[in-house]
């Protein structure tokens, strides 16, 4: 995020607490409980990580869908119990801590979630993570009345509200349909991302290959050498980059889509991708009359 | 001893295979539905060597298709939700049975009391236990057989 943006504008979450945007529902598993049970529970729960609790139901640490590609690359096998790879202890911060101060620890720490502590005994009574603070700023630019996401804008409307451009990570990470898991997981791991775009040999865009599909190549054996196009999903979720960034977070929010490429001129042309943790990390709804009110405050 | 699962498993059902894809757990369902004259919610897993590996119900496949961001759909009168429940179901298609299946399954042995299989239903909000006997699955008992059996008792009939 533009650094001067971050400290002129006060930007729509502020005076929000964590508390309106976390989630109650936690999945957890045991740290015993193999590799294998916890792909499950992220695939079936829609999560990209879940907590490891101790006999007292205590929060030891988290494990990833990067964690469990990690394993995958390293060959350990699916009945490793996972305190041999979780991350702990978890972060965490209160509920009636401010949404902005959640975020800057999430953006500090660069992790994608925080749980949220309950007055004592080590327990988590809920979960703050990315897709959920996009849902807040949603509702909130929904019940606007300058939205764009009901009926009766005009062209001029449009003109204050933000792009897909403005919001997207430029730059896209590529392999070839051809290319083996362990170089899909090298390119995803050096970039930190979370999904490849898969490439055919003339450079058309045909797939893409996510941390998702690799830990569920990993529960069903597969070797790592095996090609990208076996487990790529397509066609690709893709949209302009002047596309309406309201419009854009409104069709993965209700899809469940993590994340939409962008392309510039036609769908050959992919220039960069937005998630839904880009859309939370700029921190100030989908139009600019937001920004314009809160320089003035 | 008293009535057991025995006496109300049944001994003849269908089961699932790890790698059949969600699509052809469900026409399983279908079939296993039209042949006991029942609604079947939920069926077995076994492994490739006849052991129980776990369970796979229509709760699981709602948990895959539920949209996760509902908690806001609330005051959204608007919403235009076409196609979504479609889009849902086709990428849910293509799963296999063993990613989302659920592998802490609870089991009885043929001898265990009615009693107790019907304080398991209640305690762990279960419709239907499988009945294992030396690490094989001989039947699988629903709440509805159970009821069937005692409502004579109940009505004194």
């Amino acid at each position: 995020m533009d650094k001067s943006r971050g400290t002129l504008q006060k930007n729509v979450l502020q005076g929000l607490t964590v508390r309106e945007a976390m989630r109650r529902q936690i999945i957890s598993l045991p740290a015993g409980a193999g590799f294998d049970r916890c792909i499950r529970a992220l695939i079936k729960y829609k999560v990209n990580a879940l907590l490891v609790t101790g006999h007292r139901q205590e929060a030891l640490g988290v494990v990833s869908k990067t964690d469990l590609m990690g394993a995958y690359y390293a060959g350990l096998p699916l009945t490793t119990p996972l305190q041999d790879i979780m991350v702990g202890p978890p972060r965490f911060c209160r509920a009636d801590d401010s949404l902005d101060a959640a975020l800057d620890v999430m953006r500090a720490h660069r992790i994608h979630r925080l749980y949220v502590e309950e007055e004592q005994g080590g327990q988590a009574a809920g979960v703050l993570a990315y897709p959920d603070i996009v849902g807040l700023l949603y509702r909130y630019c929904h019940r606007c009345d300058r939205s764009i996401l009901r009926s009766g804008k005009t062209g001029a409307d449009l003109a204050e509200h933000l792009t897909v451009r403005e919001v997207m990570t430029p730059g896209v990470e590529a392999v070839a349909e051809s290319a083996g898991l362990a170089q899909v997981m090298e390119a995803l791991a050096a970039a930190r991302l979370a999904a490849v775009l898969v490439r055919d040999e003339t450079g058309l865009p045909v797939g893409v290959v996510s941390k998702t599909d690799l830990i569920l190549a990993y529960l069903h054996g597969l070797p790592h050498a095996t090609p990208a196009r076996t487990i790529m999903n397509f066609p690709v979720q893709d949209l302009p980059q002047d596309e309406m960034l309201a419009l854009a977070v409104q069709q993965m929010i209700f899809s469940d889509i993590h994340r939409l490429f962008v392309y510039k001129e036609d769908h050959r042309d992919i220039v960069g991708v937005l998630s839904l943790s880009d859309a939370a990390r700029f921190r100030s709804g989908a139009c600019r009359a937001c920004l314009t009110s809160r320089i003035k405050i | 001893m008293g009535e057991t699962a025995r006496e109300v498993m049944d001994t003849e059902f269908f089961t699932l295979r790890p790698d059949l894809t969600i699509a052809e757990a469900v026409r399983l369902f279908k079939m296993a539905s039209e042949a006991s004259g029942r609604r079947v919610f939920g069926m077995m897993v076994l492994d490739e060597r006849g052991r129980l590996a776990g369970m796979l119900s229509i709760y699981d496949i709602f948990l895959l298709i539920r949209p996760k961001h509902t908690h806001i759909w609330g005051e959204m009168g608007d919403l235009d939700l076409t196609g979504l429940l479609d889009a849902a179901c086709r990428r849910a298609r293509n799963l296999q049975v063993g990613d989302i299946m659920t592998t802490e399954v609870l089991t009885v042995a043929p001898d265990t009391p009615l009693l107790l299989v019907i304080d398991i239903m209640i305690k762990k909000h279960v419709r239907r236990l499988p009945v294992v006997e030396e690490s094989r699955v001989v039947g699988i008992v629903y709440l509805s057989q159970v009821f069937g059996h005692i409502q004579d008792k109940l009505t004194g009939g």
